[in-house]
C-alpha cells in the first residue's frame, strides 16, 4: 500500500506535475455509511430437508463435475445419498425458489446420480479422533444407521443390535427393490461400517438382549421404527387370506416365497399400500387399492401413486372397508362402503363419511391392509416414558432415562426416510454432547439450518465454515438477470411393460450431461457459488478472493459500500449491515 | 548553403536541420507556406517526422504536447487566429513544460480580416508561460528555431518564434543555411527527463490542488529567470558554431545616445536605417531591437538604457485601455530605479500598415523634441 | 447460471475518487483488462480526470495523459505518432472521455482524427450529462431527461445525438457500443478492436448514480436494462457499413427502465409511449442497417 507523498518544499517537486506513487493510500472506506458482508443465507431446500443436507453446495459441486466432492457434502449430513436420491419425498423440490421460474431443479435425481458415481469407501476409513466411549444403537433402519454414522464419524465405538437377519430396518424390509435396489442400500450399509460401525443381527432387544446388557455403554439410542401393522378392527381379520402389508414387503424383501393370490384388496393409501399393491402386481396379482379419502388426501407420496396409477393399479378413492366375508375359513369378498368428505379433522384432512346403504362387495382372494403403522413398545423398562403409542422424547432426542435417546419412527409422526436419518443426526449430537458435558440445547439452536429444528453436522463440526443467516431466501431476494430458462432434467422411467415383470428398479438415473445441466440450473439461494460477478463490477477493487471455503472477501479499507456487489450477487449470498460510526 | 528563401522557408529549414520528429499544424495565411514546406519535406524524405494534418490549431497543439510528452521533439507553427485559438493549449503546453517550439507570423486579429503584420496575437500571449523570441531578418529566423529547441529543452519550457507577416514571411533574403551535421553538432538528440510509456506508468498533468499549484507557478517563474542567461549561453554557443550571434536584445549606437529607440522585428531594420542617418545629422539617437521579450530581460535593458535620458518605444501592438505592450514593459522595468529614462510610448503600423522610415523618424524627432510625452500612447501615421 | 469470465490481470489500485456505485472505473477497469500492461490512456476533462486522482498520484497501472477538454483524439493520435517515430507499435494508445467530450466539445477533434484514421481506441463512457460539474445537459442527454440544465418545464427537447452513426460515417475500421453490465461483450470488443489499425470508436454505456438518480448500488443493473428495453443497443460496424447486432434484447418495455430513474421521474404516460416509438424506430432502423 501506498503511503501519501508530502512535499515540504517545492525543491522536493518534480518540476512539472507527474505523479510518483499511486492512490491506494487513500482509503476510501471512510466514505462508507452502509457495509455489505458476505453471508450465506439458508437455501429453502435446506431449510426443507430433514436430513439436512446442504443441497446448493453440492448441486454447485455437481455442476461443476466434481461428483467425489458433491457425494462428500451430502454425506457430511446424510450417510444414505444413494438410498435418499431414490426413496426420498423431497421436500426440498417442494420448496424450491426455482418453481416460480420455470421448474424445480431436481435435486432428488442428482442427489441419487451423485451416489451412483461414488465408489465403496474402504475399511477404515478416517474419523475425527478415536474416542473410546462406546454408544449402543438400536435398529439399523435409517436413524440408527444414522446416528451410528455420525458417532463414529466423531471417533466413538459404536455398535448396532440388530433384530432381523440383515440390517437396514425399514430400507431392507419395508420397500420393494423395485424403488430400493439391494445393492444400492448393502454399498451404503458397508460405507457406514468403512467407519468401524459394528452391527450385530438376530440381536433382538427384549428378545436375547435385555437393557441390562446395555449398561456397559455410555449412552444408547433406541430406534426400533414402527413395524406393527394397525389393524382395521372389522369383522373378517382373521380369515386365511388376509395380511399386512408390512408382513407382505417383508417377505418379499428377505427373499421368501409368497403366496398371493390373484384378486387383491389392497386397504391403504400410504407408502405402505402403495408398494404392497405394486408388488402384488410384479408377483402376477391383480390390486386394487381401496382407500377412504380422494387422491389429494393419500399420504403416498404423489410419485409413487402416479407409478401405480401408470402401472395400471386401480384404485377405488373413497371406499371404506366394512367386512371381510369368508368361505371356509378364507376370504372371498370385501364389503365396503361409498363415503363422502365431511369437514376438516384434527389431521386437516377431511373426515371421511360413509353414506348409509351404499354397501357393496367386491369379489377377492385376498386383502392386505396397510392402515398404517405402530412402533412396538413392549420391549421397554416402565421408567422410560411412552406418550400417545410413541417413545417421549425431548429436542435433544433424549427419553426420560438419561443416558437413553430415541428416534425416528418409534418417538415421531413424521415418518419418513429423510426424518429418520435427521433423527439419527439430532441423536448422534446430543450424545456427543453428553459425553462431552455440553449444553445441549443451546448447541442444537447453534446448529440449526432455519428455524424448524433442521440440523447441519457441518455446523456442528466447525466453528468456521458454511456459518448461515437462518434468513431463508425467497424468490424475489435472488437477481433473476444472471440466468436462463431451461428445462428440468428427468429421470427416465423404463416402460411399464418391462417394469412389471420383475422388482427391477423403475427409474434410470440422470446422464452425466443431464446432471451437468441440472446442476447448473440451481440458483443456489443464500450460498455462494463463486461466481465473482461481486469482484468484477466492484468499482473499488474491493473483493479479494481467497480461494478458500469462504470465497470472498471485502477490503473495507477501501470499500464505498455502493452495494453493486449484493445487488448483482444472483443468489443473495451477500447482505447488507449499517456501517459503525 | 546560401540561398535566397523566404522567412517561412527558413522556418521550414530550422524546422528540418533541428530534426523534427513530430509536427502537427493547420494552415492559415500567412503562415501556410511553413506547413507546405515542411508537407513536402516529409513527403520528400528529407525529414523523417510524423506530420499530423490536424483540424485544428487548437488541436495542433494538444498534439504536440502529447508527442512531446511522449518523447519526441515536436513542432507547430500558426499565426493571429490560430494562435488564439491555441491559447488554451498554450498553457498546457507551458504548464506541461514541454520544450515545444513553436512558431508565430504576426498577424493581426479580427474583426474584420486583417493578414497583415501585427503583433496583437503573440503578445496576448504574453502570460502563458511561453518563452517569446522576436526576429528581425530570415537568418535570425532560421537561427532561432535551431537555437529555440536547444532552450527550449534546456529549461522544459515552450519556446515561440516569431515572425512578421509578409515582411519576413513571405519576403526572401540571402539566408546561410547551416550542414545537418554542423546542427546535429549543436542541437543534441531530445532526451526528455520524463517520457510517457507504457514502461513507467506514471500520470501525467493530473489535478494539482491549493496545496501544490502554487509552486509548480513559482517553479516556472524562477525558470524563466533563469531563462535569460540559458539564452544567452546558447547564443554564444551558437556563435561557436555557427560564426553569428543575434543577442537577446542588441543595443546600436546607444553608447553616446541622449535618445534611444526601442524596437522589436522588421520595425528595428527600417528604424536602424533612420537612425543611421539622423546620426549623420549629428543627432545622438540610438537603437535597442527587443528579440527576448518573454523572459523579458530587465537586467540587460537596463544595462543599456540606465543613464539615457530619453526612450521612445515603438510598439506594432496595443492594450487597450494602457497603451503599446513593449512602452509599458519598459516603464516597469525602470519604475523602481532612481536614475530612469523618460519613455515615449509611439503606436504604428497596426494592421500591417507600413512603418515607414518617415514615421519611424517623427517619433525620433517627437522624442527628442520634448521634455515628456505629451500623451500616454502617441499615435503615429494615424489618421486623425 | 450464466456466469462471467473476465481476464484476471488487474492494472488499476484502490483508492480511486470515483463517488460511490459510479460506472466509470467499473468500465475502466474492464478496459484494462482487456488491453493489458501495454497501454496508455489519455484522459480529457471528465469524471474520469478525478476519479484517477490529482498529482502526485494515480490509481491506474498504465501512463495516462490529462488533457484538455476538447482534446482526447488529438492527444490520442500525437501519442500514437510519437510512439511511431520511436519505434513502438506495440503499445495501444487510448483515449478515455466523456460525453460531453466526445458528444459535444471533443466532436471535432474526433472527426479530424477519425477522418485521417489515426491509429488509437476511442471509448466514450457515456453517462448522458456533464455529471463532473453538476449533472448539466449534453447532447448525449436522452429526449425529456431532466437534467439541471433541463429542469422540469424546460426539458430536453432533442434526442441524443448518434455518435455511433455520426463515427460510422467516418468509414472507420471498426466502431462499437458497448455497457458495463456486459463486460464479456465490452472486453471482447476491445481485443478486437485491439488488432485493427486506424480509429476504433468504443461508444461504452456507463451509468451515473447521482445524475440518473439511481441508488448506487443500481448502476449495474439500469445498464443492463437499457440494453433489455432496447434503449441503448449492444453492436459493431465494420468500416462504417457492415453492422452487426451482438446481443438479441428481451425487448422490455422502455417504461420499466424509465421508472428506474430520478431524472425521468417527471415523466407522463404519453411521454414513456412516445420514448417507447422513438425506441423502437431506433431499432428497426438499426435492424435494416444490420441487412444492409
Amino acid at each position: 500500500m501506498a503511503s501519501k507523498i508530502t512535499y515540504a518544499s517545492e525543491m522536493e517537486m518534480p518540476f512539472s506535475p507527474v505523479s510518483s506513487g499511486d492512490m491506494s493510500w487513500n482509503r476510501t472506506g471512510t466514505w462508507r455509511y452502509i457495509r455489505p458482508k458476505y453471508e450465506d443465507k439458508t437455501p429453502p431446500c435446506n431449510a426443507a430437508c430433514p436430513a439436512g443436507i446442504d443441497i446448493p453446495m453440492f448441486i454447485g459441486l455437481v455442476g461443476e463435475g466434481r461428483y467425489d466432492e458433491a457425494w462428500n457434502v451430502i454425506r457430511e449430513e446424510n450417510p444414505f445419498p444413494g438410498v435418499c436420491g431414490r426413496v426420498c419425498f423431497h421436500p426440498c423440490e417442494s420448496h424450491c425458489n426455482r418453481a416460480d421460474y420455470d421448474e424445480v431443479i431436481a435435486i432428488n435425481a442428482l442427489e441419487r446420480f451423485v451416489a451412483d458415481q461414488a465408489p465403496p469407501l474402504e475399511a477404515g476409513s478416517p474419523v475425527r479422533g478415536r474416542r473410546e466411549e462406546r454408544v449402543a444403537v438400536v435398529g439399523s433402519g435409517p436413524s440408527g444407521l444414522s446416528c451410528a454414522y455420525h458417532l463414529a464419524k466423531m471417533g466413538y465405538q459404536v455398535i448396532i443390535f440388530e433384530s432381523l437377519p440383515q440390517p437396514g430396518g425399514i430400507l431392507r424390509v419395508g420397500i420393494p427393490s423395485y424403488r430400493l435396489p439391494k445393492d444400492i442400500l448393502d454399498k451404503e450399509i458397508a460405507d457406514i461400517q468403512a467407519y468401524g460401525v459394528e452391527i450385530k443381527t438376530n440381536a433382538r432387544l427384549g428378545g436375547d438382549l435385555s437393557f441390562g446388557d446395555l449398561e456397559e455403554y455410555e449412552a444408547i439410542f433406541l430406534a426400533t421404527g414402527a413395524h406393527v401393522s394397525r389393524k382395521l378392527s372389522i369383522p373378517g381379520e382373521d380369515l386365511e387370506g388376509v395380511g399386512s402389508g408390512l408382513d407382505l414387503l417383508r417377505d418379499i424383501n428377505l427373499g421368501k416365497t409368497v403366496h398371493i393370490g390373484r384378486k387383491v384388496a389392497v386397504i391403504g393409501g400410504g407408502n405402505t399400500a402403495l408398494d404392497a399393491a405394486r408388488a402384488v402386481l410384479r408377483l402376477g396379482g391383480i390390486p386394487v387399492i381401496v382407500y377412504r379419502r380422494s387422491r389429494e388426501e393419500m399420504p403416498a407420496f404423489d410419485e409413487e401413486v402416479s407409478e401405480a396409477l401408470e402401472e395400471g393399479i386401480k384404485i377405488q378413492y373413497l371406499t371404506g372397508p366394512t367386512e371381510i366375508i369368508g368361505t371356509n375359513g378364507r376370504a372371498t369378498q370385501l364389503e365396503c362402503i361409498k363415503i363422502e368428505l365431511g369437514g376438516e379433522d384434527e389431521t386437516g384432512r377431511r373426515r371421511p363419511v360413509p353414506i348409509p346403504d351404499s354397501n357393496f362387495t367386491m369379489e377377492v382372494d385376498t386383502v392386505i391392509v396397510a392402515a398404517g403403522e405402530e412402533p412396538d413398545l413392549t420391549f421397554l423398562p416402565e421408567d422410560i416414558r411412552v406418550e400417545g403409542k410413541m417413545v417421549s422424547i425431548d429436542k435433544g432426542a433424549r427419553t426420560s432415562e438419561k443416558g437413553i435417546f430415541a428416534g425416528g419412527d418409534m418417538a415421531s409422526l413424521d415418518r419418513t426416510v429423510a426424518h429418520a436419518i435427521g433423527f439419527g443426526k439430532r441423536a448422534a449430537i446430543s450424545i456427543d454432547c453428553l459425553i462431552k458435558k455440553r449444553d445441549v440445547n443451546s448447541v442444537l439452536q447453534g446448529v440449526q439450518v432455519g428455524e424448524n429444528g433442521i440440523l447441519s453436522m457441518a455446523k456442528y463440526l466447525s466453528e468456521v465454515t458454511r456459518r448461515r443467516s437462518p434468513h431463508v431466501v425467497a424468490f424475489e431476494d435472488l437477481n433473476l438477470d444472471y440466468f436462463e430458462h431451461a428445462e428440468r432434467n428427468e429421470r427416465v422411467k423404463l416402460p411399464v411393460s418391462e417394469r412389471i415383470r420383475d422388482f427391477r428398479e423403475v427409474s434410470a438415473g440422470l446422464t452425466d450431461g443431464q446432471a451437468l445441466k441440472e446442476g447448473e440450473r440451481c440458483f443456489s439461494c443464500g450460498v455462494c457459488n463463486g461466481c465473482e460477478n461481486c469482484s468484477i463490477f466492484c468499482p473499488d477493487l474491493s473483493v479479494i478472493t481467497d480461494g478458500g471455503v469462504v470465497k470472498y472477501r471485502i477490503n473495507y479499507d477501501y470499500c464505498k459500500g455502493c452495494g453493486i456487489c449484493i445487488a448483482e450477487c444472483p443468489n443473495n449470498a451477500l447482505s447488507i449491515e449499517k456501517e459503525a460510526k | 548553403m546560401k540561398r535566397v528563401i523566404s522567412g517561412n522557408k527558413a522556418v521550414a529549414y530550422g524546422v528540418m536541420l533541428s530534426r523534427v520528429q513530430v509536427i502537427s499544424a493547420y494552415p492559415i495565411t500567412p503562415q501556410t507556406t511553413i506547413v507546405e514546406e515542411l508537407s513536402r519535406f516529409c513527403a520528400e524524405g528529407k525529414m523523417e517526422a510524423k506530420f499530423i494534418k490536424v483540424e485544428s490549431e487548437h488541436s495542433a497543439m494538444a498534439s504536440i504536447i502529447a508527442s512531446s510528452v511522449t518523447g519526441s521533439r515536436s513542432f507547430t507553427a500558426t499565426s493571429s487566429h490560430g494562435l488564439a485559438f491555441m491559447h488554451e493549449m498554450l498553457h498546457w503546453a507551458a504548464g506541461a513544460r514541454l520544450p515545444i517550439v513553436l512558431v508565430n507570423v504576426n498577424r493581426a486579429m479580427g474583426p474584420g480580416w486583417n493578414i497583415w503584420t501585427d503583433q496583437a496575437d503573440s503578445l496576448s500571449q504574453r502570460d502563458t508561460g511561453w518563452i517569446q523570441l522576436y526576429c528581425e531578418d530570415n537568418q535570425e529566423v532560421l537561427d532561432t528555431i535551431i537555437q529555440a529547441f536547444r532552450i527550449a529543452e534546456t529549461v522544459n519550457l515552450p519556446v515561440m518564434v516569431v515572425l512578421d507577416a509578409f515582411f519576413l514571411s513571405h519576403t526572401s533574403e540571402v539566408v546561410e543555411i547551416p550542414h545537418q551535421e554542423e546542427v546535429d553538432g549543436f542541437l543534441p538528440r531530445f532526451e526528455p527527463q520524463l517520457r510517457l510509456n507504457p514502461d513507467d506508468p506514471r500520470a501525467y498533468y493530473g489535478m494539482i490542488s491549493p496545496n501544490y499549484y502554487m509552486e509548480f507557478r513559482y517553479k516556472m517563474q524562477r525558470t524563466m529567470e533563469e531563462t535569460v542567461e540559458v539564452a544567452r549561453s546558447v547564443d554564444e554557443k551558437f556563435g561557436h558554431h555557427f560564426g553569428r550571434t543575434h543577442g537577446l536584445i542588441e543595443p546600436y549606437l546607444c553608447e553616446d545616445a541622449d535618445v534611444v529607440m526601442v524596437t522589436s522585428g522588421t520595425v528595428t531594420s527600417t528604424s536602424r536605417v533612420v537612425i543611421e542617418q539622423l546620426r549623420e545629422d549629428g543627432l545622438k539617437v540610438g537603437l535597442l531591437k527587443m528579440k527576448m521579450f518573454r523572459p523579458f530581460p530587465m537586467k540587460e535593458i537596463k544595462g543599456v538604457l540606465k543613464g539615457v535620458e530619453k526612450v521612445g518605444v515603438i510598439d506594432r501592438n496595443i492594450s487597450f485601455g494602457h497603451g503599446g505592450i513593449f512602452a509599458q514593459e519598459i516603464r516597469s522595468t525602470f519604475c523602481n530605479e532612481d536614475q530612469r529614462p523618460m519613455v515615449f510610448g509611439f503606436v504604428m503600423g497596426l494592421g500591417g500598415r507600413d512603418v515607414t522610415p518617415e514615421a519611424v523618424e517623427e517619433a525620433i524627432r517627437y522624442t527628442l523634441d520634448n521634455p515628456s510625452p505629451k500623451e500616454e500612447v502617441i499615435w503615429i501615421d494615424l489618421k486623425r | 447460471m450464466k456466469k462471467i469470465h473476465i481476464p484476471k490481470e488487474e492494472y488499476m489500485v484502490p483508492g480511486n475518487l470515483a463517488c460511490a456505485g459510479c460506472g466509470s472505473p467499473i468500465g475502466l477497469r474492464f478496459a484494462l483488462k482487456a488491453l493489458g500492461e501495454k497501454t496508455v490512456i489519455v484522459i480529457p476533462a471528465s469524471c474520469m480526470s478525478i476519479i484517477v486522482g490529482g498529482f502526485p498520484y494515480s490509481a491506474v497501472g498504465v501512463p495516462i495523459l490529462h488533457v484538455a477538454f476538447a482534446t482526447a483524439a488529438c492527444s490520442a493520435s500525437g501519442i500514437r505518432a510519437s510512439l511511431d517515430m520511436q519505434g513502438d507499435r506495440e503499445t495501444t494508445v487510448v483515449a478515455w472521455a466523456g460525453d460531453g467530450g466526445t458528444f459535444d466539445i471533443g466532436i471535432q477533434a474526433l472527426s479530424g482524427a477519425a477522418e485521417r484514421n489515426d491509429d488509437f481506441i476511442y471509448i466514450c463512457s457515456d453517462n448522458e450529462a456533464y455529471m463532473n460539474t453538476g449533472i448539466q445537459r449534453s447532447s448525449a442527454t436522452p429526449y425529456l431527461a431532466w437534467t439541471t440544465t433541463t429542469p422540469v418545464g424546460n426539458p430536453k427537447e432533442r434526442p441524443k445525438k448518434d455518435i455511433m452513426a455520426i463515427m460510422a460515417d467516418h468509414g472507420i475500421p471498426y466502431a462499437a457500443t458497448a455497457c458495463v453490465a456486459y463486460p464479456e461483450d465490452f472486453i471482447r470488443k476491445l481485443k478486437k478492436a485491439k488488432g485493427i489499425k486506424g480509429t476504433r470508436f468504443i461508444h461504452l454505456l456507463s451509468p451515473c448514480p447521482a445524475g440518473w438518480r439511481i441508488a448506487s448500488d443500481e448502476v449495474i443493473r439500469v445498464a443492463r436494462l437499457a440494453v433489455e428495453t432496447k434503449v441503448f443497443s449492444l453492436y459493431e460496424i465494420q468500416d462504417g457499413e457492415a453492422y452487426t447486432i451482438n446481443y438479441q434484447p428481451k425487448g422490455i418495455p422502455v417504461e420499466e427502465y424509465l421508472n428506474t430513474q430520478g431524472r425521468f421521474r417527471h415523466l407522463t404516460g404519453e411521454e414513456m409511449a412516445i420514448i417507447q416509438e422513438n425506441v423502437d424506430h431506433q431499432w428497426s432502423r438499426l435492424l435494416k442497417r444490420c441487412e444492409g
